[in-house]
């Protein structure tokens, strides 16, 4: 005969606290560092497209829950060839994409090219547009655009 | 045999059953009994790898006991409104068998080890746990209680 040998069940228990740090977070992404727009006839092309297209855009961002996330440019002045100048707000763009706005661009205030509620990744393009005006000194005229992205 | 030697049989069988109950001894240790992930961007880390920590069982009984080690979130990862959900953290364990991997779960308690006899001296594993990254989280710091549960039937 085979009698099981009895055992009085047991329980032991301990816990741990787990927990992750989640910080705030943005990274920016253009398909391009360089915007060019060609010489064209005022008449036969009165807004310039840039050159290789619309810039695409990548904005990832990791921000506290509800908080507004913006994505704004802002250049360092007008367009300059030696000493003559291009106002930059003959730049205009057009955007596609959740969250993204059309607007022109400045060279004094930050202008919005979008923003969102909360973390998240957001993909756009903006598609730049040239004013092309017969007024304008003939010339490489050049202008640095900052986009910065805020995640709060 | 006469039916009354039957009985008598009988009788001393259940005594022997009730009256020798062999001693059983669970100790479980779990150290350090923090477990943290830091930040990191989920594009250079999509998984985030939190420090090991030492789980060590220790049983002490009968040849056929069956023990059994598991873990229970008691809910997801919390940061006031915003949550992370607990089965986005997985475990590796050294020491296989009889520890194991798995998902942590809020609502199913997760094999962590099991097997039957003793095991004595204790065994200790080395257990790393990870979380996925992901730039859908809420900024914020999450925290959560793990039970772990070492049990005999």
């Amino acid at each position: 005969m085979i009698a099981a040998t009895p055992v009085a069940a047991q329980t032991q228990t301990t816990t741990a606290t787990i927990s992750a740090n989640v910080g705030t977070l943005a990274t920016l992404t253009l398909s391009s560092a360089n915007v060019s727009f060609p010489d064209a006839d005022p008449d036969a092309v009165p807004q310039v497209a840039a050159l290789g297209g619309p810039l695409s855009i990548t904005a990832k961002a990791r921000a506290t829950r509800l908080s507004q996330v913006l994505l704004t440019v802002q250049a360092n002045g007008p367009l300059r060839s030696g000493l003559d100048t291009i106002a930059v707000s003959a730049i205009t763009w057009t955007s596609t994409g959740a969250g993204f706005v059309a607007g022109t661009l400045s060279s004094t205030t930050d202008v919005l090219v979008g923003s969102w509620t909360g973390s998240g990744t957001r993909s756009g393009t903006q598609d730049l547009m040239f004013q092309n005006l017969w007024t304008y000194a003939s010339g490489t005229y050049t202008a640095t655009l900052t986009y910065t992205l805020s995640a709060p | 045999m006469t039916r009354a030697a039957l009985l008598c049989l009988a009788v001393l069988v259940v005594r022997s059953s009730t009256a020798s109950a062999q001693p059983l001894d669970l100790q479980l240790s779990v150290s350090p009994r923090t477990i943290t992930f830091a930040s990191a961007n989920p594009d250079t880390s999509p998984t985030v790898t939190a420090a090991p920590i030492s789980v060590t069982v220790r049983v002490k009984g009968p040849k056929t006991l069956q023990w059994h080690l598991s873990v229970l979130a008691d809910g997801d990862l919390v940061a006031g409104p915003s949550t992370i959900p607990i089965s986005n953290v997985t475990w590796a364990a050294t020491q296989a068998p009889p520890f194991q991997n798995g998902t942590l779960s809020r609502t199913t308690a997760q094999t962590l080890a099991g097997g039957s006899g003793a095991l004595n001296p204790g065994t200790t594993s080395t257990v790393t746990f990870s979380l996925v990254n992901s730039w859908l989280y809420d900024a914020g710091t999450y925290t959560q209680t793990l039970t772990f549960t070492l049990s005999s039937p």
